[in-house]
């Protein structure tokens, strides 16, 4: 009764809809209450620091400072300008003005827009701001970044997935324009070819992920094997959505926080954290679909909740990960998949 | 993708220490009696087997697996969704990113089937991460939206794929969905019996908005499988074609 008690009392103080329009249906608003209390503190103390540090207004240059500062988490007002600074998105921004609207007005594209139309009234059903009615309705916006990222690399188009992707981006930069030039960031530059048609990244960085997992977690390894389980069948997501609607949205916006400062590789980083977090959980599967459930579980609850704890253990949990490393393997498993054909 | 129960924004269902399932006792051991893996062939004759460690809810005497495939924004999703929880999502979902799975258990003529569905995104360039499952899967249903005709033209696509990468003898059932939308349809019903005759598939229209012929769907296949698996040489054969036909009901009987 009194549990019952304490998260009715912690219904009526956290608010229904979070800063960033989600409004969760079932949700255990006594535990986030509990961890939010303490995440407040340290909110506050970083907020300090970005404020001292980007006094005077103006980019936010790459340096081992902002690095260090990033990976302790871009309070929520810094972030669409310290996004847009470190992944080189505002230089691309201020180098073609006007470039994003004229894509707009670009030629006809049927089948795109088809298929961008399909995902706009089925991304994020659980946020205000993306819902049907709601004024101004980011559908529309959505809409847009994605019809003109579509133009603009015609090597990709439309994949799903990015709609999750781009919806982050206008609810974090509450600008059309600024989430285009992330968007073109993150596919364009910082992401290998995910979402191009033969998907060819995707399952090169599932492969290397399965090949890093066999050299820190071989028992884990063992259990894939012994089921005969792909990794892209658990992970796919993870790497297609960059774990939106995966996470936690607070978790997700820290991991990309580092996304943009320091590459594609955060992603191993993470997933290798939650595996090896949980790799006894994982080791008790005994079958197929329970390998796939305990991998949906290993992404909810306390540990990834807490996202600033979360995001001092991938850096700390998964050792050593060099780029040189990374590129070596996704060479390695690169190949591997093309003489698959 | 499936919608994600718990919260997206803030997190936790639990507080830190019992927020992962370890901390609510062990699972059951739940054999699977058709998995898929070097345990059993892909698509090997799947064993009948009562799992007999398996909580109450979770009994079966065979498994089956099942792929939902068909264009995007075709109702994959919605139709599993109508056939697990007996609910329509309007507006409440999310496109499928990759691949997933729900089960539910049937009970065919005594029998306790255990239906594994897996529901995958349709956009075409997720077949390269899609349809290395294929070959595990013992029935296919494919599905177009009558309201959509470029998904009813990407069937014939969807047919080789599934000639080349799918079980030559995989049960296979051709669905219109959405017949609900009397209004925006552009597929007749007799554009889909043509083009089902052609192939030799059986056809069924479907709705997961109003549930008409979700269950007969799925109905029908575990009826297929299961006596594919279990039936004596004395016994008539289950003819899918023609169970589908006698019980299907029209689109116009159902409307709301």
């Amino acid at each position: 009764m009194e549990t019952a008690g304490r998260a009715q009392a912690a219904r009526d103080r956290v608010p229904r809809v979070d800063p960033y329009g989600f409004e969760p249906e079932d949700f255990d608003y006594a535990a986030y209450e509990e961890f939010f209390s303490a995440y407040l503190v340290i909110l506050t103390r970083r907020a300090i620091k970005w404020s001292k540090l980007l006094k005077g207004g103006g980019g936010v240059q790459k340096s081992m400072t902002v690095k260090r500062y990033i990976r302790k988490g871009v309070p929520l007002e810094h972030r669409a300008r310290v996004w847009m600074g470190v992944s080189g998105a505002q230089a691309q921004m201020d180098r073609n003005p006007g470039y994003y609207h004229r894509l707009l007005q670009g030629e006809r594209n049927d089948s795109l827009e088809e298929a961008i139309r399909t995902d706009v009234t089925r991304t994020f059903p659980d946020n205000v701001r993306f819902r049907k009615g709601a004024e101004p309705c980011l559908q529309r916006t959505l809409y847009n970044v994605l019809l003109a990222y579509g133009h603009h690399n015609r090597g990709v188009g439309y994949c799903q997935g990015m709609n999750f992707i781009a919806g982050y981006l206008i609810l974090i930069t509450k600008n059309e324009e600024e989430a285009f030039w992330l968007l073109d960031a993150l596919v364009g530059r910082i992401l290998p070819d995910y979402y191009s048609p033969s998907m060819l990244g995707l399952r090169m960085d599932q492969e290397v992920l399965g090949e890093l997992v066999r050299t820190k977690l071989p028992a884990v390894a063992a259990l894939m094997d012994g089921h005969g389980v792909l990794w892209t069948l658990v992970v796919s997501r993870w790497f297609i959505c960059l774990f939106v609607d995966v996470l936690p949205v607070e978790t997700v916006l820290r991991v990309w926080d580092c996304l943009f400062s320091e590459g594609s590789k955060i992603i191993f980083r993470v997933a290798l954290t939650l595996i090896k977090q949980h790799q006894a959980f994982i080791l008790e599967a005994t079958s197929v679909p329970d390998i796939c459930e305990r991998f949906k579980e290993i992404t909810r609850g306390g540990f990834v909740t807490e996202c600033h704890a979360f995001m001092q253990k991938i850096f700390s949990e998964p050792g050593s990960l060099s780029m040189a490393h990374i590129t070596r393997l996704r060479e390695r498993c690169r190949a591997k998949l093309l003489a698959q054909g | 993708m499936s919608r994600k129960k718990t919260p997206k924004s803030k997190g936790g269902s639990a507080p830190a220490t019992s927020a992962l399932p370890a901390a609510k006792g062990p699972r059951p051991v739940r054999p699977e009696t058709a998995r898929a893996g070097p345990e059993a062939p892909p698509n090997g004759p799947p064993q009948p087997g009562r799992s007999s460690l398996g909580g109450g809810g979770d009994i079966y005497d065979v498994a089956f697996k099942v792929m939902l495939v068909g264009d995007s924004g075709v109702g994959k999703t919605c139709l599993l969704v109508r056939f697990k929880d007996g609910a329509f999502l309007a507006g409440t979902f999310i496109s499928t990113v990759g691949i997933d799975f729900r089960n539910k258990i049937l009970d065919v003529d005594g029998m306790k089937v255990k239906l594994q569905i897996w529901d995958t995104a349709g956009q075409e360039r997720f077949r390269s991460v899609t349809h290395a499952y294929y070959r595990d899967a013992h029935a296919l249903l494919l599905l177009y939206d009558v309201t959509n005709k470029a998904s009813f033209d990407s069937i014939q696509a969807w047919l080789t794929e599934i000639q080349e990468y799918a079980q030559r003898d995989v049960v296979l059932l051709l669905l219109g969905n959405k017949v609900d939308s009397a209004q925006e349809r552009v597929v007749r019903r007799e554009d889909g019996e043509q083009l089902a005759k052609e192939f030799g598939l059986p056809f069924m229209e479907t709705s997961a908005r109003t549930g008409l012929n979700v269950d007969l769907a799925f109905t029908a296949v575990a009826k297929e499988l299961k006596q594919r698996l279990t039936k004596a040489p004395s016994e008539p054969r289950f003819q899918l074609h023609d169970y589908v036909k006698r019980e299907g009901r029209g689109a116009s009987c159902c409307r709301p």
